[in-house]
């Protein structure tokens, strides 16, 4: 029969100075399989709630421990040998196919998670309009909040975005003495794609945010519930007002951002010698109405797509201090893809 | 620990408040191995503050604290922090973290400060859970635990890096009776197998008679500690009026 194999505990083992005994302890377990390890503690003197598990740990992997002193002894013995089994967790590594098609299906859950909340949304209104729920107040402190109050930087993107565009497409038109075309570019550019576009992601950023994380709060302080019980149904008291709100503000957001992307685009273009009334009356043969109005539905469709996406991230909010930042940064996420992937419809639908 | 000669907790002509509000002047108290003292008083009269300043939160405005002997007061900033990580703290709500399970949340402590593999600190983590009798909860998240889970996963947690004194805040607010009882027997237990020292604020009366060795009152009108001793004595025999109004829950005169 082969030797026994001798560990020895001595002085404090606590939380900090565990790691390596233990190791130590283990290594001489996995490297004599067949004999018996001795654990000798006779010179132990403390031990805290980790020594305690070490202990525990070496007696049920089959060491014998002797000279424990009866105080720790009687600690060890409270815990079941069998116990702590430690559970098998699936943590199987999933190939990228999988991932990849799990994504997939996860996007698509959303999508249709959001399409049915719209469904209830489009309900509720109808329900709202027969009972008179929809109050105009609710929709004036909505616009002031969302719309009011986001002209400055609305007016700022706007104008930035007028600039730069007629100020890139200058640099190429000029070298092919077309600068006047640029009016034609840089319009359609503004009106159809820039003002809608920047807007919606100003909107989002502002006003999407803020929406999931009210309602998130909300949920989180259980005032949905209190709303809910005086028969206010959440959708139709918070979600409307804020939908309805967004869908008239983004395109009145979008007019400004049109007026001063134009505007910095003439400006720009004096600076290529086209005066204010050149680009004026070359616009006017430039655009139509058309452009105007496409920019507009699409607004539309933002301030839709945004205001449903915030909501309905804050309604989903979980518990928990984490869920309202969490919901608030879905919200921007989701809501600034759904705005290019809408984007891009429209350009097919109208192209 | 280091023999027992020197109490676990000791509060040395403690004056503390904020600027020139003193809540608590010259106050004295020892807190010895093996014991569970109350902290007790009106609101107001300091329990909170008196908790937060031997955890080393507050700075007190004299006097001093000692834990184990060694003086909390006069330390550097490393030795504070190593007296400190000797006390294990359950706040009111658990004060667990939001993001991590429970069982993540009593390796935490772990996960920071020792070497150890992720099986012992589970498995460390793990018995903890059951001394607390929470091992089916262990992969719950805080959001999902009741007001007695949270303060039971908070004491976990707050035993995982080996303290064996624990100072409780308000263990038994906002919990039904049934689930105060079984904390207090837990608490008990706790000392009775794992040799736990507890320190607990607390004003719940049924709990005190209970679970306490010794009662500490506090009074905010005369800032100073008026009764200390066995509660069921308070109860019975207290030479101050206010003791015995408070043990036998008396309103104020008219």
């Amino acid at each position: 029969m082969a030797e026994d194999i001798t560990v020895l505990l001595e002085g404090r083992i606590t939380a900090f100075s565990a790691a390596p005994i233990w190791q130590t302890a283990l290594e001489s377990l996995e490297r004599y399989p067949d004999r018996q390890v001795i654990v000798d503690a006779a010179r132990l003197e403390h031990v805290d709630n980790v020594g305690l598990a070490l202990l525990f740990d070496l007696s049920r992997r089959g060491a014998e421990i002797r000279a424990l002193a009866p105080r720790f002894a009687a600690m060890v013995r409270r815990y079941d040998p069998h116990a702590f089994a430690l559970p098998v967790i699936g943590t199987r590594s999933q190939g990228a196919f999988e991932q990849v098609g799990r994504s997939v299906a996860r996007q698509a859950a959303y999508l249709r998670e959001l399409v049915g909340f719209l469904g209830e949304c489009v309900h509720a209104l109808f329900h709202a309009r027969s009972r008179r729920l929809l109050k105009w107040g609710d929709l004036l402190d909505v616009a002031t909040e969302t719309g009011a109050n986001a002209v400055p930087i609305v007016l700022l993107v706007g104008f930035l975005m007028g600039v730069i565009i007629a100020f890139e497409l200058g640099l190429v038109a000029r070298q092919f003495g077309a600068v006047i075309f640029v009016v034609n570019g840089g319009a359609v550019a503004v009106l159809r794609e820039l003002s809608p576009l920047m807007t919606a992601i100003v909107f989002a950023g502002r006003t999407g945010a803020a929406f999931a994380a009210q309602l998130g709060a909300q949920k989180v302080n259980e005032e949905l519930d209190a709303l809910s019980t005086f028969g206010l149904h959440p959708i139709g008291f918070l979600v409307l007002p804020r939908i309805v709100t967004s869908i008239l503000i983004v395109p009145m957001l979008t007019v400004l951002a049109d007026v001063v992307g134009l505007l910095g685009g003439a400006l720009v273009m004096t600076s290529f010698g086209v005066s204010f009334l050149q680009s004026y009356t070359q616009l006017l043969g430039a655009v139509t109405s058309w452009d105007l109005l496409l920019g507009l539905i699409k607004a539309a469709f933002f301030g839709l797509t945004i205001a449903a996406v915030g909501c309905h991230q804050g309604l989903s909010t979980g518990a928990g201090a984490s869920a309202v930042g969490h919901s608030a940064t879905r919200a921007v996420v989701a809501s600034i893809v759904l705005i290019i992937v809408i984007d891009g419809v429209f350009a097919l639908l109208t192209s | 620990m280091n023999g027992l000669a020197n109490p676990a907790i000791s509060v040395r002509n403690l004056r503390m408040g904020f600027g020139s509000r003193v809540l608590l002047d010259d106050a004295s108290f020892d807190v010895h191995r093996g014991e569970i003292v109350v902290v007790l008083g009106g609101s107001g009269s300091g329990k909170s503050s008196l908790m937060k300043t031997i955890i080393g939160l507050h700075d007190p405005l004299a006097g001093d604290i000692l834990i184990d002997g060694e003086s909390l007061i006069g330390a550097n900033e490393d030795q504070q922090a190593q007296l400190q990580r000797r006390l294990g703290v359950m706040y009111q709500g658990g004060a667990l973290f939001g993001s991590l399970n429970v069982l993540e949340n009593v390796r935490f402590p772990l996960d920071r400060f020792t070497g150890l593999t992720l099986a012992q600190k589970n498995l460390i983590a793990r018995m903890l859970l059951r001394e607390l009798e929470m091992e089916q909860a262990e992969a719950m998240t805080p959001g999902e635990l009741s007001g007695g889970m949270l303060k039971r996963a908070g004491i976990a947690r707050a035993m995982a890096l080996g303290c064996d004194i624990l100072l409780l805040d308000e263990p038994s607010a906002g919990l039904d009776p049934i689930t105060a009882a079984n904390l207090d027997r837990t608490i008990l237990s706790l000392r009775r197998n794992l040799d736990v020292t507890f320190l607990i604020v607390t004003h719940e009366l049924q709990s005190i008679l209970a679970i306490a060795d010794r009662a500490i009152m506090l009074d905010p009108h005369s800032r100073s500690i008026i009764a200390d001793g066995k509660p069921e004595e308070l109860r019975e025999c207290s030479g101050d009026a206010r003791v015995r109004q408070f043990f036998n829950r008396q309103p104020d005169h008219e």
